[in-house]
């Protein structure tokens, strides 16, 4: 039910900003991409914080945990850059600049434009779309994904697990996966402009 | 949007938060839940909204499709795998 309600205003977002610069209202634009955007999102970090501080049982059970949760920001960045190398290979295209654009692990405004500084505008563009859709997928498919694998959600996620699919993966799976989805998502956001530039070394 | 400052700075509001549910924890039970899901519709909202107002990003779609399309599914496909792999590895 939930899960609808943010479809629906994810629907709702996009169409709203297709049609106000249709109308040319290039003004609201920071107003809702900036301004309302990062309000909204330190509000919910702080709201999930009091949450998760109240929970017992989900600071008991990060505890178990413990520091392997550092495990994951990097295994799931290894991860996607083997799955650029891979969908390289299917299709027979330049092998680097795949892993770098799939390096950016869903953060669409750092990999659109380093991609195209570093690979091309062709690479610019597909680096802007895969993670921009990674994002999108994360949102609408993070409750079955948590079938597959309870940590799913928080991979698909990649460096937006610590912002705009952090309430998602929460609700997909459980309370005490906040500080492992943040956490993650934190690194990777470290990692993910380093990785992309190295990668772009590499092909020299 | 996000700059790498940017998304350093979440983890105050986060901190301050968890501070803070830490020591009411005794309290009766608050309910912010509905509150908290007000919040994720607007800020989904605005990343729809920061999303349909990207012209040059509507724009090359169509033109990248079938490269964006495998590149997704083998990342989104290989990071489960591999975090799947190293859960069983590391009994995480």
């Amino acid at each position: 039910m939930i899960t609808w309600y943010i479809i629906a205003a994810l629907f709702l977002g996009v169409l709203a900003g297709y049609a106000s610069n249709m109308m040319g209202a290039a003004w609201l634009n920071p107003i809702f991409s900036d301004t309302i955007f990062n309000l909204s999102l330190f509000a919910l970090l702080f709201l999930m914080g009091i949450i998760f501080g109240m929970d017992r049982q989900a600071v008991s059970k990060l505890k178990e945990t413990g520091f392997k949760i550092l495990i994951f920001p990097f295994t799931i960045v290894l991860g996607s850059i083997t799955g650029g190398f891979i969908g390289a290979l299917i299709l027979g295209t330049d092998i680097f600049a795949a892993m770098g654009v799939c390096a950016g692990c869903g953060w669409y405004t750092l990999t659109g434009p380093l991609a195209g500084q570093l690979f091309g505008l062709k690479w610019g563009a597909i680096g802007f779309t895969v993670n921009f859709l990674r994002e999108l997928i994360t949102i609408v498919a993070a409750s079955p994904a948590s079938k597959i694998d309870r940590y799913a959600p928080v991979a698909m996620g990649g460096a937006t697990a610590m912002d705009t699919t952090l309430p998602v993966i929460v609700r997909a799976t459980s309370q005490d996966m906040l500080i492992t989805a943040f956490t993650s998502g934190f690194i990777i956001t470290l990692l993910a402009p380093f990785m992309i530039t190295a990668i772009a070394t590499l092909a020299g | 949007m996000l700059s790498i400052a940017n998304s350093l700075v979440l983890v105050f509001p986060l901190a301050l938060g968890i501070l803070i549910g830490y020591f009411l924890r005794d309290r009766r039970r608050l309910n912010i839940d509905s509150l908290i899901l007000g919040v994720i519709i607007v800020l989904i909202f605005c990343l729809g909204f920061s999303m349909g107002s990207n012209g040059e990003l509507l724009a090359v779609l169509p033109s990248v499709g079938l490269t964006t399309i495998v590149l997704l599914a083998m990342t989104l496909l290989f990071s489960i795998i591999f975090v799947k792999a190293a859960r069983r590895i590391a009994k995480a």
